[in-house]
């Protein structure tokens, strides 16, 4: 059994870095609409992050800020489908967003199961933003279902999905999305687009010593 | 000028606005289709200079609000359009025409973004510029614009807050942060100087004419200065033009003429990152014309 502050951590990292993600749609979605609809979407990913980063950061004496960007690219627990660079591919990016906020969907239904108090009410808070998310995907997934890029896109993107929930909850997520469970990418698979996010997420952090304001 | 029209000219600059059913001369139309437009596609290229540092945010605070400030652009964006489109122009067309460089967008836009630096001066002192443009913008004579002007000045003023607050944070740190400020300073501000256009006489700017503006050119960067100057000095800043000072008898503010040849040439197309940024808006939206149309087909 992991510790629970690795299991909060994989889940900010993949909200900070999903987060971030989402972000570079911003200016250049195909419908202004959409350009303001996943900039919500990202905020509220990176709050949430943040939301987990301070509890972690209470037990190990640091600040959501130093969780976020000071670590090495190695150290975080993201999954490899929330680092992969998507922009200028919708079929993809819808493809990615709808199956992701299933798999949250399910882990946080699991978080609120879960014996722990705090965790459970900030899982359901959390859940509250999702559930606009999962609308929002669910609304796409719709529009694009019969496009063959968006199939493709699902059918690539499928096994890094299964890496976002713990073993015992693929199933659950396979049921959900209606797809054959198969094996998953995990999440020490990290990928190249993970190290050069990370160059470009912390180059104005790293330009002065670490404690420096910003 | 027939009788209808010199009565709907007294009509406005009296005071008076107009709603979006009501009869106009097509000139007024014309113009505040011309105006509204470039002000739309001002918002949306305004995006460009700073999206590639919401990528660069340093805490996850600037990033959060980094990301707030270019949502609440691109929303401006939306509903400006909107208020384009109840005047006859479709906001598909307006895109059409902004990356084919048939329309234009604000001087601002047309510049690099360097350096964090530039991100606190961008959001600080353009925004600064713009909110007064807006704010005159209130009193516009086009009643449907006026009323999201008050909205979108809300919006300005916080990113103002946002600007000053990263500008004051960096002045505060270390000489190298202070260095990243003053540099951006010194690139931006002859763009803020070209930024409310060149001194034309109010009564000789067909805008102000029918009302569109409510103020002179000299007007808003008079205000910009004497609300902005002081502020930029109180921090330790140098405004790179020996020539600025205030005549206290007057109260008029004395500059070095801005270079009113590279303003032309930068809103004609030709800044240094003109072709760039549209080339860039240009092939976003060709590779998302497939979701356009499948979604239409849909909606057919």
């Amino acid at each position: 059994m992991r510790h629970l502050h690795e299991r909060l951590l994989e889940i900010a990292d993949d909200e900070l870095v999903l987060g971030w993600r989402n972000s570079e749609w911003t200016g250049i979605a195909p419908f202004l609409e959409e350009d303001v609809a996943f900039s919500s979407i990202a905020q509220n990913e990176i709050g949430h992050a943040r939301a987990l980063y301070q509890l972690v950061a209470r037990e190990l004496g640091t600040t959501a800020d130093e969780l976020a960007l000071d670590r090495q690219p190695g150290e975080y627990r993201c999954a490899p489908l929330v680092e992969l660079r998507l922009v200028d591919d919708w079929a993809k990016t819808i493809a990615r967003h709808w199956l992701y906020e299933a798999a949250d969907w399910i882990r946080l239904a699991a978080l609120r199961r879960g014996g722990d108090e705090d965790l459970a009410g900030l899982a359901a808070k959390i859940d509250r933003e999702e559930a606009y998310h999962r609308m929002h995907a669910d609304m796409w997934f719709a529009r694009l279902r019969d496009e063959a890029r968006f199939q493709e896109a699902v059918d690539e993107l499928w096994p890094s999905a299964l890496g976002v929930v713990d073993p015992e909850l693929r199933a659950e997520l396979a049921a959900l999305v209606g797809r054959p469970e198969v094996p998953a990418v995990e999440r020490d698979a990290h990928t190249d687009a993970l190290r050069e996010l990370w160059d470009e997420m912390t180059m104005v952090r790293r330009s002065e010593p670490a404690g420096a304001q910003w | 000028m027939e009788p209808r029209e010199q009565a709907f000219l007294e009509y406005v600059q009296g005071g008076g606005q107009v709603e979006s059913g009501d009869w106009m001369p097509d000139d007024y139309r014309a113009k505040l289709i011309k105006f509204i437009e470039m002000h739309g596609n001002s918002e949306l290229m305004g995006v460009l200079p700073e999206r590639e540092w919401i990528l660069r945010a340093p805490t996850l605070q600037r990033k959060l609000a980094l990301t707030a400030k270019v949502q609440d652009e691109v929303g401006h964006a939306q509903l400006i359009y909107r208020v384009v489109e109840d005047l006859g122009k479709p906001r598909e067309q307006c895109l059409e025409d902004l990356i084919s460089g048939r329309a234009k967008f604000h001087n601002v836009f047309h510049y690099p973004t360097k350096t964090w630096g530039d991100v606190g001066v961008i959001a600080w002192l353009v925004d600064a510029a713009a909110i007064i443009s807006q704010k005159a913008l209130l009193k516009c004579s086009y009643a449907p614009y006026a009323r999201i002007m008050k909205k979108i000045c809300w919006e300005e003023s916080f990113h103002i807050l946002h600007g000053r607050d990263v500008v004051l944070t960096l002045m505060n740190g270390s000489d190298a942060q202070r260095e990243l400020v003053q540099e951006a300073l010194d690139r931006w501000w002859g763009p803020l100087m070209q930024f409310h256009g060149n001194p034309i006489r109010a009564e000789e700017d067909p805008m102000y004419v029918w009302r569109i503006k409510s103020q002179g050119n000299e007007d808003a960067r008079q205000q910009f200065l004497d609300g902005y100057v002081p502020q930029i000095w109180e921090l330790g800043l140098t405004v790179p033009d020996a020539n600025l000072r205030k005549d206290e008898k007057t109260g008029v503010w004395h500059y070095t003429e801005p270079d009113w040849d590279e303003l032309r040439s930068v809103v004609t197309g030709h800044g240094p990152r003109s072709q760039e940024r549209l080339d860039f808006r240009r092939l976003a939206r060709e590779n998302s014309a497939w979701v356009r149309q499948t979604v239409l087909a849909e909606a057919a």
